[in-house]
């Protein structure tokens, strides 16, 4: 069957890269349409702005990948927040349900599993975004302390709510379950 | 047709369409290998377990690669935005995408466009997306977890990671409030499958169903289980059933299946789906009233 060619992005919105300065802003802007992300110089709302009348409107979801993005290129940057006023912050808790031999801990929509005797993880769930099942493949039946960080080989908010999991499954197996 | 469209974690994996079938712990479609793993492999998969048991036409399935840079989602959003009134679905399944709600509109749109009644169900990100662009009054079924049922909840997020505290504390006793919020923002769709300790059937707000039994506490930590849900519920529309009743009858028989699997948090999802024809041999004619003598026809 015959396919199409991808036509050029529609922009997509809903965060805000923030910058102290004009010139930050627009090196940021060539940085990450140079990775491949669609974002738009925009005038930030009044109670976002942090510095300069310019920012970067991006999709939210892809917050990880756009930071690692710009750190990468040295690009400076204050924050990236959600445009919608009255979002609340980034999730920060954590939930953990011992299973016995397993534990799980939930952050946000991701879950991760570990097995509590030897720290091997065994199993990911949750989540939605593209990274997820990719992650799922790269950490199953591998050791907490042995795998890359969700939030340095993933993209999306689901890969930084996985890391969060794993951050505490390795607190918790490390601090007092691991034998 | 039933048509499920979403991302698998294969890099370079080009746009593929086509009927999957299974080999050995994989699917294979247009001579392309995906796991049956969590994701749109496992949806896929529990979708294919039905139509094979009541001999209905596999669903056809849209993949790209795609591991978290949103290419392959975009080829999917595009191909379907053009193509998806020529291909006149009666069910569509979207899956694992990156939530990208200008590209949902513009698919949103073009489904209102097709010449007859196409049935819309989302879960992942393309429910992400749908919620986020408020467009969740266009889906006739939305499969949330209990934290996806807390940002379908929360008016402002566009993301469960973005979700109020108090909202991500919630029990799976407050999904009524969850319920009535997400309804009261009009961020639900017609139907809503809620996954959790005790599954919620909701439709048009009201709850009209629990599922608990059988009781395994283990299949939250198996990843793709909520996938395979989904897959379930595409696939029982697709054969007739009512919303309701489809919904239903996803949940027991997800539950049944990780029953007969003996599931633990180590089990894989192929060994739930690989449950999934015992479990509708011994209960779908008992819960459903579609029955056959040989495991087949209605």
């Amino acid at each position: 069957m015959a396919f199409l060619r991808r036509k050029k992005p529609s922009f997509e919105g809903g965060g805000l890269v923030l910058f102290e300065d004009v010139q930050d802003a627009m090196t940021a802007e060539k940085v990450l349409k140079e990775a491949g992300y669609a974002v738009k110089l925009v005038a930030p709302p009044p109670e976002l702005r942090r510095g300069c009348d310019l920012a970067l409107e991006m999709n939210l979801v892809e917050q990880p990948g756009i930071e690692r993005a710009l750190k990468e290129k040295d690009a400076a940057y204050v924050s990236v927040a959600p445009l919608r006023v009255g979002t609340s912050e980034l999730l920060e808790i954590v939930k953990a349900t011992d299973f016995g031999e397993q534990m799980m801990v939930r952050a946000g929509n991701m879950k991760l599993s570990f097995d509590k005797a030897s720290g091997v993880i065994v199993n990911v769930s949750g989540g939605g975004c593209p990274d997820i099942p990719f992650l799922h493949s790269e950490l199953i039946d591998r050791r907490l302390s042995d795998v890359a960080r969700p939030r340095d080989i993933g993209f999306t908010l689901c890969a930084l709510m996985l890391d969060r999991a794993l951050e505490e499954c390795l607190a918790l197996w490390q601090g007092g379950e691991q034998r | 047709m039933m048509l499920i469209a979403g991302t698998v974690p294969i890099r370079g994996l080009p746009l593929t369409m086509g009927r999957p079938a299974l080999e050995g712990d994989d699917l294979v479609v247009e001579g392309r290998r995906i796991p049956c793993a969590q994701g749109t492999g496992a949806m896929i998969s529990a979708a294919l377990a039905v139509a094979d048991y009541l001999k209905l036409e596999a669903p056809q399935v849209l993949v790209a690669g795609d591991t978290g840079q949103g290419k392959g989602s975009r080829e999917i959003y595009e191909y379907l935005i053009e193509k998806v009134g020529d291909i006149s679905p009666q069910v569509v399944a979207l899956h694992y995408c990156l939530p990208i709600m200008a590209l949902m509109n513009r698919l949103c749109e073009s489904v209102q466009r097709c010449p007859r009644k196409v049935l819309m169900i989302a879960d992942a990100g393309s429910m992400y997306a749908a919620k986020a662009a408020g467009l969740a009054s266009r889906f006739d079924v939305f499969t949330p977890d209990a934290a996806e049922m807390a940002f379908l909840a929360d008016p402002d997020a566009t993301h469960p990671a973005y979700i109020a505290r108090h909202l991500f504390d919630a029990d799976i006793g407050q999904t009524p409030d969850l319920v009535a919020a997400a309804y009261r923002h009009k961020n639900a769709a017609r139907l809503l499958l809620v996954k959790g300790a005790v599954d919620y059937v909701v439709d048009g707000g009201g709850i009209v169903a629990t599922v608990d039994e059988p009781d395994v506490p283990a299949l939250e930590a198996v990843g793709g289980t909520g996938d395979t849900i989904t897959g379930l519920v595409a696939a029982f529309l697709y054969a007739g059933l009512e919303p309701q009743e489809a919904a239903i009858i996803a949940a027991r028989s997800n539950r049944m299946a990780g029953k007969f699997a003996g599931a633990t948090p180590a089990t894989r999802v192929r060994q739930i789906v690989e449950q999934l024809q015992a479990v509708f041999k011994e209960h779908l004619c008992q819960w459903s009233g579609v029955c056959c003598a040989t495991g087949g026809q209605q």
